[in-house]
């Protein structure tokens, strides 16, 4: 990274500050509920990207493959918590199927990005993994709680459906299918037009962040292609992944509805 | 045998269904017809019981496998598909009728099957949602049919029928009974229809005669 890169000083966070505080005035005054939930969540988010840049620094100060395991063995224990408190309408015991599914594709992301096509020194080079990890984590958390939330809706609503193709001699997997089907398209539909938008709508954030600090865009483009192309088909996997482990939970040994 | 979480509606239900037989269950609403038709069929998951068919029992087959055999057709029609046609070929897309064990129908045969319950004017092509209610119920009972069960379990199919439909319905009924060798057990709350060989009332003890 060049030197050429801009700093926000104290006073920059105050005026940002300034803009919720105006934004929050304006919600008040016209009666729109909504200025706790805002003032609340920009202190939650302050404090946490604070206390994520000194541990990001940390970890990179100290340069020691351990701690950039367990930074990120901590972002998908995190991750689990918040798919499983988004997610509504979901039975318990959903714990391991997101654990197992996150952590496989945070592996995968870090294999293919990090060692395959950027190829850091040394290998587990902080400034790299940690943000792939959680740039990844970002979006299939999201995508998780969303296509979870569809899929347990979608087969309450067919409850009946369920029982006519059951009844008729479906598989469990053939009854579950277009439930599963519509929680995955809802799932990925943001990650996809992410993909078509990003570039001419949206500067997408990493490339942004490259660019404001001083790195080449051509590069920059290039570094948010790969990363936008590997989290859309990591994501969908993690969809994969998790709907076939829990559409079994929808039916017992005898293959019957009990949800 | 249904052991529901709360209460045990009936127990000890012990039936014998000769081949071609047509067995009418009555009583009142609420006393587990339903869901004696669903335990027959595997696919309640509070009721308890042996079940078997030509002698062998039931967990010699799959569920899916048993369901194929003693098919139940709920009181509510649900089509699947776009047009008539899609939702009665719908069975066979599943992977239980697959690969050429069982040829999808053609529509001469649809068209066949659906002329004898009355549907001669509807379109194999037409929407499934412009049906009525006792067209549906009709279409949903082809759909069972043309997959040939050995058991057919009809959960008050021709409730929505008017009496010359429900009158075409029962005489198909006692048609695949008499040639084809289907056992039916139907659960009714219509006037006798006159094509029952037994008739039972369903109660808390279990399956009783009525004497006609």
């Amino acid at each position: 990274m060049s030197t050429n890169s801009y700093n926000i000083d104290i006073w920059g966070l105050v005026i940002a500050l300034l803009m919720v505080s105006i934004a929050a005035i304006i919600t008040v005054r016209m009666r729109i509920g909504i200025a706790t939930t805002l003032l609340w969540s920009t202190l939650r988010a302050l404090l946490q990207l604070a206390v994520m840049g000194y541990i990001i620094g940390f970890v990179i100060a100290q340069q020691n493959p351990w701690l950039v395991g367990l930074l990120i063995i901590f972002m998908l224990v995190a991750g689990v918590q918040i798919t499983l408190s988004r997610a509504k309408g979901v039975p318990h015991g959903l714990a391991l199927p997101v654990l197992l599914a996150l952590t496989l594709t945070v592996l995968l992301m870090i294999s293919v990005v990090a060692e395959l096509i950027v190829r850091p020194q040394p290998w587990y080079a902080p400034q790299l993994v940690t943000p792939l990890a959680g740039m990844l984590l970002g979006n299939t958390v999201s995508a998780l709680a969303v296509g979870l939330s569809r899929f347990f809706e979608s087969m309450r609503e067919r409850r009946n459906e369920i029982q006519t193709l059951l009844a008729l001699g479906a598989s469990t997997w053939e009854a579950a299918r277009p439930s599963i089907e519509s929680s995955i398209r809802l799932g990925i539909t943001p990650t996809i037009a992410s993909l078509a938008s990003a570039g001419i709508v949206t500067i997408p954030g990493m490339m942004a962040g490259q660019i404001i600090a001083g790195g080449d865009p051509l590069n920059a483009a290039k570094y948010q292609f790969v990363i936008l192309v590997t989290i859309a088909s990591l994501t969908l996997i993690a969809d994969s992944i998790i709907m076939l482990m829990v559409y079994r939970t929808c039916f017992n040994q005898e293959a019957q509805y009990i949800l | 045998m249904p052991n529901g979480s709360k209460k045990t509606i009936f127990a000890h239900v012990d039936l014998t269904v000769q081949s071609g037989e047509i067995i009418d269950i009555t009583g009142p609403s609420g006393c587990g017809k339903s869901t004696l038709l669903t335990a027959f069929a595997r696919l309640n998951r509070y009721s308890t019981g042996q079940l078997a068919l030509h002698g062998i029992s039931a967990k010699q087959y799959s569920p899916a496998k048993w369901r194929t055999q003693v098919a139940y057709i709920p009181q509510q029609p649900i089509l699947i598909g776009e047009t008539v046609a899609d939702a009665l070929r719908m069975p066979f897309g599943m992977r239980i009728r697959h690969p050429a064990q069982s040829h999808a129908p053609n529509d001469l045969k649809l068209e066949q099957l659906l002329t004898t319950l009355g549907c001669a004017d509807i379109e194999m092509q037409r929407p499934i949602h412009e049906l009525s209610g006792g067209q549906a119920a009709r279409i949903s009972l082809a759909r069972t049919l043309l997959t040939k069960p050995q058991v057919l379990l009809a959960d008050e199919v021709d409730a929505a029928l008017d009496p010359d439909n429900a009158y075409l319905v029962s005489q198909l009924l006692q048609h695949i009974a008499t040639h084809e060798h289907v056992s039916i057990i139907r659960v009714r709350h219509s006037a006798d229809d006159g094509i029952a060989t037994r008739t039972l009332i369903l109660n808390p003890e279990g399956l009783h005669h009525v004497n006609q």
